[in-house]
């Protein structure tokens, strides 16, 4: 049985649908991302986990208790906020003793919790410090050792890192995701991110207009993306449409060209349109010797990315990206070179509709 | 570089400047010419030996304080309720706590005296219920202050994240006003609390009205009957109103600044 469990939530504020026909089943241990654009209902599902918003219809449960009703404080669910709340009037210790005090705990054992929240999240310096005096990274870490501190049975992390500076953001969220495998901790994690989300997850929910698009890992998400919605936000991607010429074999026509996908066409009739999706990496300049899906391109632009080059291409009347490593050995064409692009047939996505 | 002396500035302050002490200096300086042709502290003596100005001080200050915990139990959780879930009337609340600009004490106090002098609720009977009706009055009066200063304490906080924070740490609403919420806006708690003090302390209308021996009432009454003594008064007045302000600024001062010291690290 899953730890935590989302089933058919919907939620309306006033006449606007905010969340509807969500089911999620989270397994014990699990970091599970909800990813998607702003006003997608991200957030106002963790804020129904939480208790902050009570469902419309549908039910939450913890370890098999039902929790859709309960009051937030009568949840035991830890919160990290974007802009941090700590409490201006207590000191890092206090902020991060003060569930344990709620909960009437001995000073001693306050202390002792408090004392190992602060090695935990490497500030063992600062529990006299106030939170004013800390950077935003500091803060965000004593958030998320105050939410810890409780032991809840389920963190929720709500764009935690959206404040704070690239590079924080990414040490942070290593230390996050480190924290959340050694204690073990069902975590959930709101970001609009994708970056975010394919480095830290187990699972990802990329939500859009208060609908699932797709639950999956990570891997899955970005190379298998099944609408054209998550394709088209998770990652960089080239889609288009397609018309199907011989559906037994996955042979398809695009401006002109023809590619073949290895996806199954099945109930598609000859001359039928679907959308199809190719990762810029999937392309590759086309050897002398490879005769399938070779297409005849023409470059129209060429991006230096460090690491990588991005080369856009023109295939009859669409344009497509296409992605290379940078190799300062290999000499790259050049704008208005007419050359030939491959693909695998795997690489080719039929999405649905 | 030589930093340029900007002269208008200091036109401007000095005029301003003069304007409030001049009489000021004036009241001072006649307060003490009891005593013909020599400066005494004559009138101040007999101000601070007069037991009426004793017991009505006292009696105004009991009001007072009895005023602030009053209001602000009343202002803090509504206009904290307000910031969190009804922001929507926000503009309804500001107009009610308006109304003793509009409806002058004189108005306010017979509209008092009219309802609660008879049944079913006969509170001008005795000494002790008159005197709730008038901190009942004086919470009124002080009202459009405190839920000023207490509304710009919350919109200096971010309320609906700190309260969230705390419920999510199993804190109830008890536990969030108290130890989150007022904390955490006392500088504008205080800051009410001594405008209320101030306004308690000079208030005339309704404690004449009502028949209870307050400060207002005895400043009048001295104004009326006395030559040196009522600038004594005025003075005594102004200072402690003075150290009133001084006493904000001491105590909004007493822990580590709200402002961010360092960036991202």
């Amino acid at each position: 049985m899953a730890f935590l469990e989302l089933t058919d939530i919907r939620k309306q504020f006033g006449q606007a649908v905010a969340v509807e026909d969500f089911n999620l089943k989270v397994d014990r241990g699990e970091f599970v991302s909800f990813l998607g654009p702003s006003g997608c209902g991200k957030t106002t599902t963790l804020r129904m986990i939480a208790g902050f918003e009570i469902p419309t219809e549908g039910s939450v449960t913890i370890d098999g208790a039902d929790i859709t009703n309960k009051a937030p404080n009568q949840r035991n669910v830890g919160m990290v906020f974007q802009s941090y709340a700590l409490f201006p009037n207590m000191t890092v210790a206090q902020n991060i003793g003060f569930g344990l005090r709620i909960r009437k705990e001995s000073e001693s054992a306050i202390k002792e919790r408090v004392d190992e929240m602060l090695a935990l999240i490497h500030l063992e310096q600062k529990g006299h410090s106030y939170p004013s005096q800390l950077s935003g990274g500091q803060q965000q870490r004593v958030a998320l050792a105050r939410a810890l501190a409780i032991r809840p049975q389920v963190l929720l992390l709500d764009e935690p890192l959206s404040a704070l500076d690239a590079k924080i953001r990414v040490s942070l969220r290593a230390e996050i995701r480190a924290i959340q495998r050694k204690l073990g901790i069902t975590a959930i994690y709101v970001t609009h991110d994708q970056e975010e989300a394919l480095s830290i997850s187990d699972r990802i929910v990329v939500m859009s207009q208060g609908h699932m698009e797709q639950v999956g890992t990570p891997f899955e998400i970005y190379n298998f993306p099944q609408t054209a919605f998550v394709a088209s936000f998770v990652g960089t991607l080239n889609t288009t449409t397609a018309e199907v010429v011989d559906s037994a074999k996955g042979i398809l026509q695009i401006d002109g060209a023809r590619l073949a996908t290895a996806e199954k066409l099945d109930g598609r009739q000859k001359g039928d349109k679907v959308t199809i999706a190719i990762r810029p990496e999937r392309f590759s300049f086309a050897s002398e010797q490879k005769k399938a899906n070779v297409v005849d391109c023409r470059i129209e632009n060429i991006t230096f990315l460090g690491s990588i080059v991005r080369i856009q291409v023109s295939i009859g009347s669409g344009k497509y990206f296409m992605d290379t490593f940078n190799n300062p050995f290999l000499e790259l064409p050049k704008v208005g070179d007419k050359d030939q692009v491959t693909c695998s047939r795997e690489a080719v996505l039929v999405l649905k509709d | 570089m030589k930093k340029k002396i900007n002269l208008w500035a200091w036109f401007w302050i000095v005029l301003g400047a003069l304007y409030f002490l001049v009489p000021l200096y004036g009241t001072f300086d006649f307060s003490l010419r009891e005593k013909r042709g020599v400066l005494s502290l004559l009138a101040y003596q007999n101000v601070l030996a007069d037991p009426r100005f004793r017991d009505s001080f006292t009696y105004s200050t009991l009001m007072a304080l009895a005023t602030i915990v009053v209001g602000l139990l009343l202002i803090v959780p509504t206009a904290y309720w307000v910031h969190l879930r009804l922001p929507q009337v926000r503009p309804l609340i500001e107009f009610i706590t308006l109304m003793p600009f509009v409806v002058p004490a004189i108005v306010l106090v017979f509209g008092l005296i009219r309802i609660y002098s008879g049944p079913p609720l006969a509170l001008t009977n005795s000494d002790q219920l008159t005197n709730f009706l008038l901190m009942c009055g004086y919470v009124i009066i002080s009202m459009p202050y405190t839920y000023r200063s207490v509304d710009t304490g919350l919109r200096a906080i971010d309320v609906r994240t700190l309260t969230e924070a705390a419920q999510s740490l199993g804190a109830g609403w008890f536990t969030i006003l108290f130890r989150i919420i007022f904390p955490n806006i006392r500088a504008a708690l205080l800051s009410g609390a001594f405008l209320t003090f101030a306004i308690v302390i000079g208030e005339f209308t309704l404690a004449s009205l009502l028949g209870r021996p307050a400060f207002g009432p005895y400043l009048v009454y001295m104004g009326n009957n006395r030559a040196y003594e009522p600038a004594a008064l005025a003075i005594i007045s102004l200072a402690l109103t003075w150290a009133a302000i001084g006493l904000i600024q001491l105590l909004s001062h007493g822990r580590p600044g709200q402002e961010q010291v360092g960036g991202v690290h």
